[in-house]
């Protein structure tokens, strides 16, 4: 193979030409170039062409500009979309593919109009192509809005709005287990079913006033209803819903304001020559309270900025701000409950300093058990004391801080990931503290003990320092984190020939439903791979290692060595397709202690628990519904699973939002699990505390069980397919032979299957 | 005086003219980013078209990822955006995706085919597990890969890129964003890559490992190659 490098020989201002002329070469190829100035034969040629081709290149690049024209023109507004759902009863999941919004100034416009501004999916988030969308849950979206994406718009009133849905894929719907006769044979629930919209895929809410206006330079709201309604089951297996989407605005406010100013007192700095010579837009970032994650950025224009955010009403939604960019210093502020109500916007404003230079910050992440094994997708965040707290210390009470800064490590270990030419990453160009001081760094990766060390951009384009806390001694940013592991293993009835059952386990603080750490790959089981149970009744068990954190909960008193619980749950498959809800039943063990911290850099410990004594085995899905009584938008409630070893102590499953609260219509206070049938579970109410109007709390509230768990069994899934035994009491039976293949991995030895899946009702 | 013969001479050049220059119009911007892989060329001839595997949702979710098909196996780690692409891919294949975060920050696995979302799957559930298949039904999980020979693409973020990634026998081209992770199954000899930029594009930042281990790295732009030492 050759590499077609050869220089251009006419300069690097035309290289751009050339290099656009140059057919490709794979490096398969042997060295050669092909170039298209060949034609240059006769001076006269060249000559009478540029003559003829004046006129026509005129009349084309007119056509280009002009077009150009349009399509900048006045794009001098940004427009924020967002949506509330309102979707059937008796859904776990109500699942719409949503490619884009598209908003027009006149209220008879048409699909194939002029004059449409559209919001496309944000990249990154809804996909990385022209194709790009997002999967909203309207069932999540029924008490609080969900922001879809921020784009510029031309200024003015625009009365219709437009939602352009995946014609091919418009979403799916998950069914629980049904209360009446099925439509058809085997409709079961807690599966996947496609959605057909009745109507068209690009659904319009028209006003004549205008659905919403915006202005030069200003930042204006758009939240969307969209409700799907006029429901009709498939009637065959594999056929879909069909449905019908409704947008609408909502006639209450829903999203609550933030405005505020940022004074920068002196010149900003600039960036040191090198690669890295374009700084962030000074901006503010709202995150959710206690954690790295956005949910809107607003450029500082003027001094000033707003934001519009999700906002629970009459219970308030916690934020933090982070300012970074702009050359300036970086700050932070938590903020008091956010409503939704525009008389009560929150005002926030910034005094902030600049720095006498900016640097940079990188290195890698690597496994302090394992030599230079990297650490992939860990999490580096620059703590910084919020205004309203500036005397929080974050090495020890990283909940009091707010994460301004955040970096990730690559498939090396190397942080951070590079940004783009307009958009560095965030750990390119921080501002140097004065007197060479340095920031608090948080380092986390699942399954790791979190590292906290002071890191100090570089003076120019380095790559910075760090050194472990309360030391003054920098070096290269190379960091281990220290883990431990849980060695195990978990019965199982193996799948029947030609089937596999994939099988992840999960470990999480013991009593909580803090998950720490997931197998990085699930473990696949056979109809012959089964391991060998070490010990118990059972004969056919999962091994499974996990990595597990050692060391105590930052900023809590845990006693060491750590207690968790553990719980294992299989990835099956309906009708070839992903099953969202497993049908194999769910294994939990208590109590497991955890390995102790590593006594030397390299020396990690593992801890080996009793194998579980509960069997994973196939018994269908099931579901278990409700409503809450007095519930607030803090109300969630907990699936529980007792382990049968120690049946006082039960293992928390998974969470779901108390839905279609007050403010809704016809509100219900709904919850829903699908969990897999024939089992016994605990279900509690798991309360959030209502956040103090007009007080920042120094940290993220907790929730909390609240209320004696309540037992629930939900009814096993009737079989079918079950072999008739033939023959006379007592003798022989037959042989078994399915008469149908199961929809599902989950089928029994004897060939039969978990059939339609029942629910239970119970309320809170 | 001019002709009717010379009038209608230069009618003709020019209408000929304008036709050749919409036609330039039209050929120039696309190859701005140097595309126009017509696969005439090289010694390796195109592959079939790659569909990826995007694991998307809120940005700098972590999450670990299963990635088999047919013949063999690859896990990873990860934070959202990351693009997927399986050179020599024998389908079925299948994408199994697990948040490693108790937040609830979407996760959602799509199957881009031709521009077209095939599957999306979406989970905002604690350490929830989402899952796509194409291709049919994948029964089990295959064995790791052996080889195990991965490039990572991890900058600049979100730019739009196109790569031509070949063993000694197939060529493949992929159009994507960064960052990407490109596996190669079963290559028959060496695997190289190209990367093209467009001329604004920045720097590519990209590394090759074999079985866990990083034989090649290189930053370079708008265009980069790596190859298998």
């Amino acid at each position: 193979m050759a590499i077609s490098q050869a220089p251009c020989s006419i300069g690097r201002s035309f290289e751009r030409l050339y290099s656009c002329l140059r057919t490709l070469v794979r490096l398969s190829q042997s060295l050669t170039q092909f170039f298209i100035d060949g034609f240059r034969v006769k001076y006269f040629f060249v000559h009478r062409t540029v003559r003829g081709l004046i006129i026509p290149l005129a009349i084309v690049l007119c056509a280009l500009l002009a077009n150009a024209g349009a399509a900048w023109a006045g794009k001098n507004s940004s427009l924020e979309i967002g949506f509330v759902g309102v979707p059937p009863a008796g859904y776990q999941n109500v699942l719409l593919n949503v490619i884009s919004v598209r908003v027009n100034s006149k209220a008879t416009a048409g699909p194939g109009n002029g004059g449409w501004q559209t919001i496309p999916a944000p990249p990154g988030v809804g996909g990385s192509n022209s194709s790009a969308e997002l999967q909203i849950d309207l069932n999540n979206l029924q008490d609080t809005p969900q922001l879809f994406n921020t784009a510029g718009v031309k200024a003015g009133t625009y009365k219709v709005a437009e939602i352009r849905i995946d014609p091919n894929i418009s979403g799916y719907l998950v069914p629980t287990c049904p209360t009446a006769p099925p439509t058809f044979g085997n409709a079961d629930g807690c599966i996947t079913y496609p959605l057909q919209l009745t109507n068209t895929n690009t659904i319009t809410v028209v006003d004549p006033n205008g659905v919403v206006s915006t202005k030069k330079g200003k930042l204006s709201q758009l939240i969307l209803s969209v409700k799907l309604q006029n429901l009709v089951a498939p009637t065959v297996s594999g056929g879909s819903y069909t449905g019908t989407v409704v947008i609408s605005a909502p006639t209450t406010p829903i999203l609550g304001t933030i405005t505020g100013t940022v004074n920068v007192t002196g010149t900003p700095a600039t960036p040191s020559s090198g690669t890295n010579n374009k700084n962030r837009k000074l901006s503010v970032t709202a995150e959710a309270i206690g954690t790295n994650t956005p949910i809107a950025t607003a450029q500082v224009k003027n001094g000033s900025y707003t934001l519009f955010l999700p906002a629970a009403n009459n219970f308030g939604t916690l934020y933090d701000l982070a300012v970074t960019g702009g050359g300036t210093n970086l700050a932070a502020q938590r903020l008091a409950p956010l409503f939704p109500l525009t008389n009560q916007s929150l005002t926030t404003d910034f005094n902030i300093g600049v720095p006498s230079s900016l640097g940079n910050l990188s290195g890698q992440v690597t496994d302090g058990c394992k030599i230079k094994q990297p650490i992939v997708g860990a999490t580096l965040a620059i703590l910084l004391p919020p205004d309203s707290n500036p005397g929080a210390v974050c090495s020890t009470d990283p909940e009091q801080c707010v994460a301004v800064l955040t970096a990730n490590t690559d498939n090396a270990g190397d942080f951070p990931l590079p940004g783009s030419i307009s958009t560095p990453p965030m750990f390119d160009n921080i501002p140097a503290l004065p007197k060479s001081g340095a920031y608090v760094m948080e380092v986390t990766a699942p399954g790791y003990d979190p590292l906290f060390v002071q890191a100090q951009p570089s003076m120019g384009n380095g790559p910075g320092g760090c050194a472990p806390l309360g030391s003054s001694t920098f070096s290269n940013c190379n960091l281990t984190l220290s883990t431990g592991y849980i060695t195990g293993s978990i019965p199982i009835s193996p799948p029947v020939p030609g089937e596999t059952t994939l099988v992840q386990v999960f470990a999480e603080d013991m009593g909580t439903n803090n998950i720490e750490s997931s197998l990085p790959m699930p473990v696949s089981i056979t109809h012959t791979n089964a391991a060998n149970c070490p010990s118990g009744p059972f004969a056919n068990c999962v091994p499974f290692t996990i990595n597990v954190p050692t060391m105590p909960i930052p900023g809590s008193m845990t006693p060491l060595p750590r207690v968790f619980d553990l719980f294992a749950t299989t990835i099956d498959l309906y009708q070839g397709a992903t099953d969202p809800y497993p049908g194999h039943s769910i294994a939990v063990e208590s109590e497991v202690v955890g390995p102790a911290p590593p006594t030397s850099p390299g020396v990690c410990a593992t801890a080996t628990p009793p194998p579980f004594t509960d069997l994973i085995e196939c018994i269908g899905h099931g579901s278990v519904q409700g409503s809450v009584s007095n519930a607030n938008l803090g109300t969630s409630v907990v699936l529980e699973k007792a382990d049968p070893a120690n049946p006082d102590n039960l293992v928390l499953i998974t969470t779901t939002p108390v839905v279609n609260q007050m403010e809704n219509p016809s509100p219900t206070n709904n919850y829903s699990f699908c969990a897999p049938g024939g089992d016994v579970y605990a279900v509690q109410r798991l309360q959030l505390p209502t956040p103090e109007p007009s007080e920042a709390p120094s940290a993220a509230p907790s929730p909390a069980l609240d209320g004696a768990p309540v037992p629930v069994t939900i009814p096993p899934a009737p079989l079918y397919n079950e072999a008739t035994p033939s023959g006379t009491p007592g003798g022989p039976t037959a042989t078994p032979t399915p008469s149908a293949k199961c929809p599902t991995n989950c089928t029994n030895s004897d060939g039969s299957c978990p059939g339609i899946c029942k629910p239970v009702i119970q309320g809170l | 005086m001019v002709s009717v013969n010379q009038t209608m001479r230069y009618l003709g050049r020019t209408v000929g003219m304008a036709a050749l220059s919409i036609a330039l119009a039209l050929a120039l911007p696309a190859c701005n980013n140097q595309s126009g892989f017509s696969g005439a060329v090289g010694n390796t001839p195109n592959g079939p078209r790659l569909a990826s595997y995007e694991i998307v949702g809120t940005i700098g979710t972590p999450f670990t990822a299963t990635v088999a098909n047919q013949d063999s196996s690859w896990t990873f780690r990860g934070n959202v955006p990351l693009s997927v692409f399986i050179c020599n891919n024998d389908l079925p294949a299948q994408v199994i995706a697990t948040k490693t975060t108790s937040s609830t920050a979407l996760l959602s696995l799509e199957i881009i085919n031709a521009n077209h979302v095939a599957q999306l799957q979406s989970t905002s559930a604690p350490f929830g597990t989402v899952s796509v298949q194409a291709g049919g039904t994948l029964t089990s999980i295959a064995p790791p890969a052996d080889p195990d020979l991965r490039i990572f693409v991890s900058g600049p973020a979100s730019q739009k890129y196109q790569a031509l990634v070949e063993d000694s026998k197939t060529g493949f081209i992929i159009s994507a964003r960064a960052p990407t992770l490109i596996m190669f199954d079963n290559p028959d000899g060496k695997v190289d890559a190209t990367f093209f930029g467009a001329q604004d594009f920045g720097t590519f930042t990209v590394n090759m490992t074999l079985g866990g281990i990083v034989v090649a790295s290189v930053m370079q732009g708008p265009n980069a190659t790596i190859r298998q030492p």
